[in-house]
């Protein structure tokens, strides 16, 4: 008894630092949060309960609808694609080969570097004459040499396989070594076909599309809910390249994770490597699948960054999120702070974060049981 | 694979099990020969667009179109040329620049069409401010005030020709012309010498001394940043202005430097305050039982879900009021801040010295440590501040490091509560933040190679860290996360 007495005074001692910290800045602030959102308060003059008007008024803003809308349509497209495109880059390194771990800190690199530094390459990359719009012009004027290529490709490997076939090997339709093959003839005969003049690139006009300064949205006639401003599509690019590369290392660990006895017993129950992949691997990911869903949830509704760098470079209503519409109106610039406005527009992304997490939660749970 | 399976199969398709054999060997070799490539696509796809960014923030219009990658500061002839020019300039080759007594010889080379009738080149050292924006109010010493060019003399006369557009050959001349420039009299040393080399009509420019910075006037003026640069000077020319342009007004100190030595000092300052916290904190929570450890530890993941936005209300006005103000005076004036922590560093560390994601890293790290050498400890009579000090925080050693990385990292890359907290004067600003003043004052005349070299600059010491502490970072990852 007189030992555990001890140790909680000790506890709450070491605590002490962490408790005050966590009390002023995390407590308090949140609670302060909740009462501002019931008032009127400028930050110099004293605060005015002004009961839910600030909740009515939120959906009555034009700028915070155009926040929730594009908040909304952020997560999830970049959640989705991340999530996909993560899962797919882990199943296809999934292989135990010499000079993994070289690969795996390079793809890591645009992960760890901050998010001003990504953030303002890119923008680079997205001026009207910059280089996102110089590959894709570059790809509209090699498109027919591509296309040759892709289509001799298939058309070789289509022959060789019937062929092994035909000769009773059990050959798929992408066996490797046959690609391989495919794929240096196919470049071969490209070139080749480039030379005598049979295929050549396209005369295409200038890409000059603008991508930041302005408020065209995708796609086009879609009603206003389901519509993307070009420039969230600019960040949304961006941050999937930032963030696939963390979460396919998460699945690649957790893929490694998974007992090589599983897919044998599959394999002898006559499941192919496809038949695998969809009823050992992805229901054996499911922990890791929840985690990525969830951290990326999380980091794409506060998305903040991005449009503060960004600025004056986009018009505010093409790019603004939830997180920098609280920011917006604690410093609108020229006019007095609306600080309870911001704090309910910050307590309704809160509510959001929390219930969209909580669904996921219940979804992926329920599927597991 | 077992040997009757692989018999069967050979059987089934009706050849040796050798040559079955070999055939699997060959799918297995050509499998990994593909992942390789996969891998290495991916890799160009990732790391791509920062290498793109690294070389062309060499460049002096990072903007060219059709982007190149033919770069002229990458040209070997190019140094040669800048060290020789930056030793005649001011005797140093690395860094150049211009010092009484100097001699700059200097040639350009045109091509001068049969019946176009060539005169020598205007030569001009133009007074010309070295880039605009921060730190463009401050009093500058020009080259063109004490700078004088000799007369432009022909030095080298040979026939030939030149393929036009449509590639038909077009006879001419090549004409090189020489002359100097000459620091005349006493005088401070000056950073850049520019210059201006403008053609008669009709010659077209073929090359010169070192290559030109930019070509105006459709081709005619040959432009030139600086002649007498130095190899460093040259190659990482936007670097340099990163350095020397952009100074405070009211100080002349260079800001960039010192935004980098607020990184650093907010890195330090965040690694001792959140460590010491969350060790303790993590300490408490793993090993110790007393009444209300469930609802802190829910707290602590709870926190870690509510958007930093909902707390930045409050939080900005606790700093603004230097945590508590009793009408009037602020508890910050105890230790010399009687105006609040806004703008301050002491403002950003205390903020950032609440870490819930380290307190729970370290609590499950506590976890995984054997109980027996503390317990061991506490029957030797030691008390709980000697069990954890002295047992438990030298086996935490390696945790600590992870965190120590992960700290920097994170410290090194914050940007919103420096964005909301530090906004003025400039000297108070982080890297981020003050990249970001960089975007605003650059972005907008499209001066993107200071802007490239900053963000380059301000990336290198994570990406260093990397590097050598890789296992800490993919520790972090399974830790959940890391970025956010």
């Amino acid at each position: 008894m007189r030992q555990s007495r001890a140790d909680a005074r000790a506890a709450y001692l070491f605590l002490l630092p962490f408790l005050v910290l966590l009390v002023v800045f995390f407590g308090y602030a949140a609670v302060r949060a909740v009462y501002f959102s019931f008032t009127d308060y400028d930050m110099f003059s004293r605060p005015e309960w002004v009961g839910l008007s600030n909740y009515r008024r939120l959906f009555e803003d034009a700028l915070f609808l155009s926040a929730l809308r594009n908040s909304v349509v952020y997560a999830v497209v970049v959640t989705t694609t991340q999530t996909f495109l993560a899962l797919v880059m882990a199943a296809v390194l999934n292989q135990r080969i010499r000079g993994i771990g070289f690969f795996r800190s390079a793809f890591y690199m645009p992960s760890i570097t901050s998010s001003v530094v990504i953030t303002l390459i890119f923008l680079w990359m997205f001026q009207r004459r910059g280089v996102i719009n110089y590959l894709i012009e570059a790809f509209q004027r090699y498109s027919p040499v591509l296309g040759a290529f892709l289509l001799l490709a298939v058309g070789l490997q289509l022959v060789q396989v019937l062929i092994e076939r035909s000769r009773g090997l059990p050959a798929g339709w992408l066996d490797p070594a046959l690609a391989v093959v495919s794929l240096l003839v196919a470049g071969a005969g490209t070139w080749l076909l480039n030379g005598i003049g049979v295929v050549y690139p396209r005369e295409v006009p200038t890409f000059d599309f603008v991508w930041l300064q302005t408020t065209d949205a995708v796609p086009a006639g879609a009603p206003f809910w389901l519509q993307a401003p070009l420039p969230l599509v600019a960040i949304m690019i961006q941050n999937v390249f930032t963030t696939v590369p963390t979460f396919m290392l998460m699945y690649l660990a957790a893929m490694q994770d998974v007992p090589r006895s599983q897919y044998e017993a599959a394999a002898l129950d006559g499941a192919g490597p496809v038949q695998q992949f969809f009823y050992v691997t992805i229901p054996a990911l499911r922990p890791v699948t929840f985690l990525v869903l969830t951290l990326g949830t999380i980091g794409t509704l506060k998305m903040f960054d991005q449009v503060a760098v960004f600025g004056n470079a986009v018009p505010l209503r093409s790019m603004v999120t939830l997180a920098y519409f609280v920011y917006d109106r604690m410093f609108p610039g020229a006019s007095l702070p609306q600080v309870g406005f911001a704090a309910a527009a910050a307590l309704f992304l809160a509510a959001l974060t929390l219930i969209v997490v909580l669904i996921q939660r219940r979804f992926v749970r329920s599927e597991a049981v | 694979m077992t040997t009757a399976t692989l018999a069967a199969k050979a059987k089934a398709a009706g050849i040796s099990e050798e040559a079955f054999r070999r055939w699997q060997a060959r799918r297995r070799w050509s499998r990994a020969a593909l992942v390789y490539a996969v891998m290495l696509f991916f890799g160009i796809l990732l790391v791509g667009p920062l290498l793109f960014a690294t070389v062309s923030s060499l460049k002096s219009d990072p903007l060219e179109y059709p982007p190149s990658l033919n770069i002229a500061q990458l040209d070997p002839r190019n140094w040669a040329a800048a060290a020789r020019l930056g030793v005649a300039g001011a005797r140093d080759r690395w860094f150049g620049g211009f010092a009484p007594g100097a001699v700059v010889p200097f040639e350009v080379r045109y091509f001068v069409p049969d019946g176009v009738e060539a005169a020598p080149p205007e030569v001009v050292v133009p007074r010309r401010r070295p880039g605009a924006g921060l730190g463009a109010v401050l009093r500058i010493d020009f080259a063109a005030d004490y700078a004088s060019v000799s007369d432009v003399r022909l030095v080298e006369s040979q026939a030939g020709t030149v393929l036009d557009a449509d590639g038909e050959a077009v006879p001419g001349t090549f004409l090189t012309y020489g002359f100097e420039i000459t620091y005349e009299g006493e005088g401070p040393e000056v950073q850049r010498l520019p210059l201006d080399v403008t053609a008669s009509p009709g010659v077209r420019f073929v090359g010169s001394t070192l290559a030109p910075t930019r070509m105006e006037r459709r081709g005619r003026t040959a432009s030139f940043d600086d002649v007498a640069p130095g190899v460093l000077g040259y190659v990482f020319h936007n670097y340099v202005r990163v350095f020397n342009e952009v100074r405070s007004p009211s100080t002349g100190q260079s800001l960039f430097l010192n935004w980098i030595l607020n990184s650093f000092s907010y890195a330090f300052f965040r690694i001792v305050t959140s460590i010491a916290i969350a060790t303790m904190a993590g300490y408490a929570l793993a090993r110790l039982r007393f009444r209300g450890r469930e609802l802190i530890f829910i707290l602590v993941l709870f926190a870690q879900m509510i958007p930093d936005q909902v707390l930045f209300i409050s939080n900005y006005l606790v700093l603004r009021d230097g945590l508590i103000d009793f009408g009037g005076f602020k508890l910050s004036a105890l230790w010399g801040q009687p105006g609040g922590l806004l703008n301050s560093m002491t403002g950003l560390v205390f903020i950032s010295a609440l870490q819930t994601a380290t307190v729970f890293m370290m609590k499950q790290f506590f976890e995984t440590l054997p109980r027996e050498v503390e317990e061991a400890a506490s029957i030797d009579g030691a008390s709980h501040w000697q069990r954890f000090s002295r047992v438990v925080l030298p086996m935490a050693r390696p945790a600590l490091g992870a965190v120590v990385v992960l700290q920097f990292q994170g410290a090194w890359n914050e940007f919103f509560w420096s964005f909301v907290i530090l906004t003025s004067p400039e000297q108070v600003k982080t890297l981020p933040i003050g990249l970001l003043s960089f975007r605003n004052t650059y972005g907008g005349i499209g001066d993107w190679g200071l802007i490239l070299s900053g963000a380059v600059l301000s990336a290198l010491p994570v990406i260093v860290l990397f590097f050598v502490f890789q296992r800490y970072f993919l520790e972090g990852v399974s830790f959940g996360g890391g970025k956010e």
